[in-house]
Order: C-alpha cells, then sequence, then structure tokens
C-alpha cells in the first residue's frame, strides 16, 4: 500500500510541477475577448504569411487597424503557414464550434461549411446601414458571399484570370498575336511544338490547378449548357457531352503538348517550366507577375518577354474571391469588433492597398487602379484591360466543386494521360465523388 | 585471414560485399546530402535539374529560411518540449512497464492489450478529442499542453520496448536487491533501471524523434509564437502560388541535423533493444 501511495505521489508532483512550469499564466490573453483594460482582442488566424504573395498586405493592414482602433480592439495576427494547413485547422475547429471570431474563406469555400453548422454571422444588417460597404458588392460579389439572400462574407480580392505567354518563344514559331478561336489556339500549339517549343505548362497533382483552368475555359466556352455549369456551385453531375469533349483535349494537351513532368508535377513544375523558358504558355492569374521578375526563380529580363491574354473565345475567369466572415461568438462585442475588422479589411483603401503592394486585383469594380499601381505592374494593367473587353466570364472550376473532388482530380489525371481512363470515365469518376457529398 | 591467404571466390565475394555495403551507404546519405545540396542552389536549379550540383553556393537560402520564418525560435520550442515529454514519457513508462512485466494482478493482460492498442489508432481519430481535452484544460497554445500530449502519443510505443525489456532482465537481480535489504522504490530506480538501459535509450530516441518530426497537433495545439515547434517552420516556405525551395532545403537542413545526431550516437542502443529477448540465451 505503502508503495503504490509512494508512487503515486511521485506521478502526481511529477507532472503537477511539469505543467505549472511550463504554463503559461497569460495563457487567456492569447484568445479572443475582452482584457482588463477593455480593448477586445480579436485573435486572427491567416495563412497569409511567410511566401505567400499577401503577407505583407495582411501585415499591414493589421498595424493599420490596430492604429486605428487603439484602446478599442486589437487584431492578434496567428500565422497558420500552408494553405492546406489553415483549412485543416479551421475544419477541427469547426468540428468542436471552436472558430476564431474572423475567418477567410479564400478559395477553399470555408463558408459552406461554417454555415451548415449555423456558425456565421449575418452580415446584411451591417452591409446595409453602410452604403460605402454596400456599394463594393457588386453583383458577382454578392453571389460569391451570399446564401438564400443573406450576405455572409465580404471580398477583398478578385479572381481574374487569363493566360501568359512567351513572346520570344511565340516569335520562334511565328505566331503573332493570342488565339481568339480555340482552333486557332490549337494550331498555334502544333506550330509551337513544330518549332521545338512545348507550348503548355501544366500540372496534375495538388488539384491540377493550371490545368484546371485550360480546361474550364473550354467547358465554359463550349456553349449555354456548359457555362450553366460553370456558374453552378458545387455542381454534381460531370457527365454531359461539352465537359466529355473538354476532358478529351485536356487528355491530347497532357499527351502532345507538354512537358514530362506535368505528369505528377504540381504548379511549382508547371510554373518553373514556364519561367524557365521551357514552355510557351501558362494559365495563371496576376499574383504570378512578381515572380516573372524574381531572379532567383527566372532570368534576369524575362518580365520584358511575357504578354498576357484572354483565353479563346472571348473567356476569362472573373469572381470575387470569397472573402472575411464574421463567426458567431459568445460575446456579442467580440462579434461586433469582428465585423469591424471585416470591413476594415474589405474596404477600398484594403483593396488598392493589395492592389499597390503586390498586384492583387481588387474585388470590387469601383476601387481605382492608382497610377502607382500602373508604373509598378504594367502587366497587371494590360491584362485588366483585356479582361475588360471578355464577352464570357464565371468563376473558376476548383472554386465551385465540392471539395472531395480536388484529391480526385489529381488522382485520376494522371490515369487520363496514361490512357487508363477515357474521357467519359473520368468524368463518371468525377460525378460519382461528387455524388458523395 | 589475411587477404593474402584468400581464395579467388573469397576475395570477388568480399569486394561484392563491400560493394553492396557502399551501395547500402549511398543510399542512407542521399537524401541527407541531396537535401543538404539543394540548399546550396537556387529555385530554378532545384526544379529544372534536382541532380545537378549548385552552379554557386550561395547561403541565401539559410538567411531567408532565418528572415521569412521564426526557425530559431521554434528550434528552441522544440529542444524544449520534446526533451521533456522524451523524459516523462520514458520515467513514466519505465514504472508502468516494470509493473506489468513483474507484477501480476488481475486485469493487467487487458490493460496493457487497451494501452497497447492505442497504437493503432489513427492520429487524425484523435485530432478533435485531443483538441477538446487540451482546451478545457486551459493547455492550449501552451508547451505544457503539447509535452503531456506528446507524452501520451509515445505511450505504446515505449510501452512495448520496456516490458519487454524488464521481462528479459533475470528475477534473480532483484531478489539479490531485496535480500539485501533495498525497498521496491530503490530496486526500481538503482537495479533495474541501470539493466535497462538498453531499452530506455531505445524509447527514448523513438520518443524523441516522433516528438521532433510531429507535425499535426502541433498545428492544431498552438496558436502563437510561444509554443510552436520546428516542423511547422517548415510550412512558411511553400504556398499555393508561391514558393522558396531553397530556404526550405536550408530549413530541412537545419531541422534534420539534430534528429540524425541523435540517431548516430544511440543507434547501437537503439537496435540491440530492439532486438533484445528475441533470442532466448
Amino acid at each position: 500500500m505503502k508503495k503504490r501511495l509512494i508512487a503515486m505521489l511521485m506521478t502526481g508532483v511529477l507532472c503537477a510541477g511539469t505543467l505549472a512550469g511550463c504554463g503559461s499564466g497569460s495563457d487567456k490573453q492569447e484568445d479572443s475577448g475582452a482584457s482588463a483594460d477593455g480593448v477586445i482582442t480579436i485573435n486572427y488566424p491567416t495563412f497569409q504569411c511567410g511566401v505567400n504573395t499577401a503577407a505583407p498586405v495582411v501585415a499591414q493592414l493589421v498595424e493599420e487597424f490596430n492604429e486605428e482602433y487603439a484602446g478599442k480592439y486589437q487584431i492578434k495576427l496567428e500565422e497558420v503557414p500552408g494553405d492546406a494547413n489553415y483549412v485543416d485547422k479551421i475544419k477541427v475547429q469547426l468540428g468542436t464550434g471552436d472558430l476564431p471570431p474572423v475567418v477567410y474563406g479564400a478559395g477553399y469555400n470555408l463558408l459552406d461549411l461554417a454555415l451548415a453548422k449555423d456558425l456565421v454571422v449575418d452580415l446584411t444588417p451591417y452591409v446595409e446601414a453602410d452604403p460605402e460597404w454596400k456599394a463594393l458588392y457588386s453583383e458577382t460579389a454578392l453571389n460569391t458571399n451570399s446564401r438564400d439572400g443573406k450576405i455572409y462574407a465580404s471580398s477583398v480580392e478578385g479572381s481574374v484570370v487569363g493566360y501568359f505567354y512567351n513572346k520570344d518563344l511565340f516569335a520562334q514559331a511565328g505566331i503573332e498575336a493570342p488565339a481568339t478561336t480555340w482552333e486557332e489556339f490549337f494550331q498555334q500549339c502544333d506550330k509551337l511544338k513544330a518549332a521545338g517549343i512545348t507550348p503548355l505548362a501544366l500540372d496534375t497533382a495538388d488539384s491540377a490547378w493550371v490545368t484546371q483552368l485550360w480546361w474550364g475555359a473550354m467547358v465554359a466556352t463550349s456553349g449555354e449548357e456548359g457555362m450553366k455549369f460553370m456558374q453552378t456551385m458545387n455542381p454534381t453531375d460531370y457527365n454531359f457531352p461539352a465537359m466529355v469533349e473538354a476532358v478529351e483535349t485536356v487528355q491530347k494537351m497532357l499527351q502532345e503538348y507538354t512537358t514530362l513532368d506535368a505528369i505528377g508535377g504540381k504548379y511549382e513544375h508547371a510554373a518553373n517550366n514556364f519561367l524557365s523558358g521551357q514552355a510557351a504558355m501558362i494559365a495563371n492569374g496576376p499574383w504570378m507577375i512578381g515572380d516573372f521578375s524574381d531572379t532567383s526563380k527566372t532570368t534576369e529580363g524575362f518580365a520584358d518577354k511575357i504578354g498576357s491574354a484572354i483565353y479563346p473565345d472571348s473567356f476569362v475567369y472573373d469572381a470575387p474571391i470569397q472573402g472575411y466572415f464574421v463567426t458567431k461568438q459568445d460575446d456579442p462585442k467580440l462579434e461586433e469588433a469582428a465585423v469591424e475588422m471585416v470591413k476594415f479589411f474589405t474596404s477600398a483603401h484594403a483593396q488598392q492597398l493589395g492592389l499597390e503592394m503586390q498586384g492583387m486585383v481588387p474585388a470590387s469594380s469601383t476601387v481605382e487602379v492608382t497610377d502607382e499601381a500602373k508604373s509598378k505592374y504594367p502587366l497587371l494593367v494590360e491584362f485588366l484591360d483585356q479582361a475588360a473587353g471578355a464577352e464570357l466570364r464565371s468563376d473558376n472550376m476548383q472554386a465551385t466543386m465540392f471539395s472531395n473532388l480536388l484529391d480526385v482530380v489529381s488522382q485520376e489525371l494522371p490515369r487520363l494521360y496514361s490512357g487508363e481512363l477515357d474521357a467519359t470515365a473520368f468524368c463518371q469518376a468525377l460525378t460519382d465523388a461528387a455524388a458523395k457529398n | 585471414m589475411s587477404p593474402v591467404q584468400m581464395t579467388m571466390k573469397e576475395r570477388v565475394l568480399c569486394v561484392l560485399k563491400y560493394l553492396f555495403l557502399a551501395l547500402c551507404v549511398c543510399l542512407a546519405l542521399f537524401p541527407i546530402l541531396w537535401v543538404i545540396m539543394s540548399s546550396f542552389k537556387t529555385n530554378a536549379e532545384i526544379l529544372s535539374n534536382g541532380m545537378a550540383l549548385p552552379q554557386n553556393f550561395s547561403f541565401v537560402g539559410y538567411r531567408d529560411a532565418l528572415t521569412i520564418s521564426p526557425i530559431l525560435s521554434y528550434f528552441g520550442h522544440s529542444v524544449i518540449i520534446t526533451v521533456i515529454s522524451t523524459a516523462l514519457n520514458v520515467l513514466l513508462l519505465a514504472m508502468a512497464s516494470y509493473v506489468f512485466a513483474r507484477c501480476r494482478f488481475r486485469g493487467r493482460d487487458a490493460l496493457y492489450f487497451l494501452l497497447s492498442l492505442a497504437m493503432v489508432i489513427p492520429m487524425t481519430a484523435l485530432l478533435h478529442p485531443v483538441y477538446s481535452v487540451v482546451q478545457t484544460l486551459g493547455l492550449y497554445d501552451t508547451k505544457a499542453g503539447l509535452i503531456l500530449v506528446y507524452t501520451a502519443l509515445n505511450l505504446p510505443m515505449s510501452l512495448l520496448i520496456l516490458r519487454g525489456t524488464f521481462a528479459s532482465i533475470p528475477k534473480a537481480l532483484e531478489e539479490a536487491a531485496y535480500v539485501d535489504g533495498a525497498g521496491f522504490v530503490r530496486t526500481f530506480f538503482q537495479i533495474m533501471m541501470p539493466c535497462a538501459k538498453g531499452g530506455l535509450t531505445s524509447a527514448a530516441v523513438l520518443a524523441f524523434l516522433q516528438s521532433w518530426n510531429e507535425f499535426t497537433f502541433a498545428l492544431v495545439l498552438t496558436s502563437g509564437e510561444e509554443a510552436r515547434t520546428l516542423p511547422l517552420s517548415l510550412s512558411y516556405f511553400t504556398a499555393q502560388f508561391s514558393f522558396n525551395y531553397t530556404a526550405l532545403f536550408a530549413a530541412v537542413t537545419i531541422a534534420v541535423i539534430p534528429s540524425i545526431v541523435i540517431f548516430a550516437v544511440f543507434q547501437e542502443q537503439v537496435v540491440s533493444s530492439l532486438t533484445a529477448g528475441s533470442v532466448k540465451e
């Protein structure tokens, strides 16, 4: 009995000592809520840190917010490096109902997950009460951030995506300007190939972002059915003629018009193939423009060789990225503080700051492209002008598909390339996966 | 037998043996050398030709690694958390394993089975409950929270190793100690623990490596800069549309050095204790 008692006591003392020694006395201050001096702290986790292109913008906004609301509100930034890590962490917190006051939905459709658990604050009365804020919502922004007629989120960044091409490689193949029709586009691919140049930088891993952009553009321009599909949130049927035809073309692109490392390759490989001059075209957004002058990724003067274009048949991806939303909290004051933060982070000033600092496309078309932005990002301005003339526009396929399909796309594209799957079977695999939701 | 006395067949076999060993060494060292070599290359060099030598030896990657992520403070946290959780794990599990190996009591095998069963529970299944428990205990975003979790995570493996180790020590040693007047606690700490040195080292090394490399719980159970560990710092170098592989490999080099050193120093004890008791002498 004595032995047992001693053993238990020793264990208890050891554990208590360790925990007490390592525990921080100010643990609670790390969490969101009001402190003794009345300042409400908003704990804000973000993946926009490290090498993320938006990291300096978020840091600047946090600094400005803390300055403007000094003594009232304070944002405490929690860096969650890596997009996937951020999504994983938010999902765990969703499971326990312990979400931070402000969540950035980004391209991961976190809003619907949080809404399914009834954890999101309705922003409609706040937006309606503020004409300046309301003016920033375009029709597409309302679609992206509203559900059942209620506004739940607010966007800061637009996703206007076309493609970039290497003017030198185009000239070598005798191509004068980007294609205006898909027929012309594939003729150009053949010309490039004949000149010994790989036409396209593609990928298949990590949801195949680059490849999906070409694929979605073909679906969107295939006709009414294709465009309707592209404008549908969480579509369930991928097995229709226009989609099958587009997937057949993707198969051809992977087999004939890209580099070998595209199969199993990630965005980084596609980007490197374009940046190193090995491939003539890459579909991607304006956030890539900074890479064209980064000498650790490409050669000096590469930026001067690059042109931008919208997709054939006058199509461009154009939709605000799902924005910030406020989650329900026990403390109404904390919710109010979170609403103020969302308003500040998506204001015209914040959108302009993103444009000037990092070339981020503003979510609202009413935000002016300043002279500073024009001189710093001439290619972006050129592209925005081209995008303004596009006749067809929609969100990208990755943003609208069920999140479980992202992995299916990565798994099945290499099989599509090898011929193990044909286009119909590929589309059926997506339809089957969508049905699981 | 000297090389002069070897027959032709023996010489060929000897050469083949050394060739095989050289191949094993190359295979083991290649990933480490590749990572170190890549830390001196540019992003374009890494992605274009991963196998080529760097065109210029530049320490820019190491500079970037230190500026982009708080790698040094995370390194410090990792050392504290890993060392304490490893020590706790080995100490507590040594006590438990000794009891499992030596004492007979009702439900012993069932309890041992239950504790060992934890080994087959996937980590993702533990995330939600562990998060809730740590939050309730007020240990979220503290080193203590991670220490507690890591101590528990390594429980099944340490139990398995240490129970086998204590079971393989002759009972006569304890009996002699009791005859000489030593009590239970003294016998355990002064007689049994030194005899189980190999098993203790093995359990400690495995617990150390698991805690040092653990990522998921470190991500989910921390929010600030006070308790985060080294593996998290490696995520600072890649995002969906941006990357800095040079800095990433520099950071990986910094991160793996302690693991390699620890394993290299204690590898003999680890291997010998893992196979201890497998052969009756």
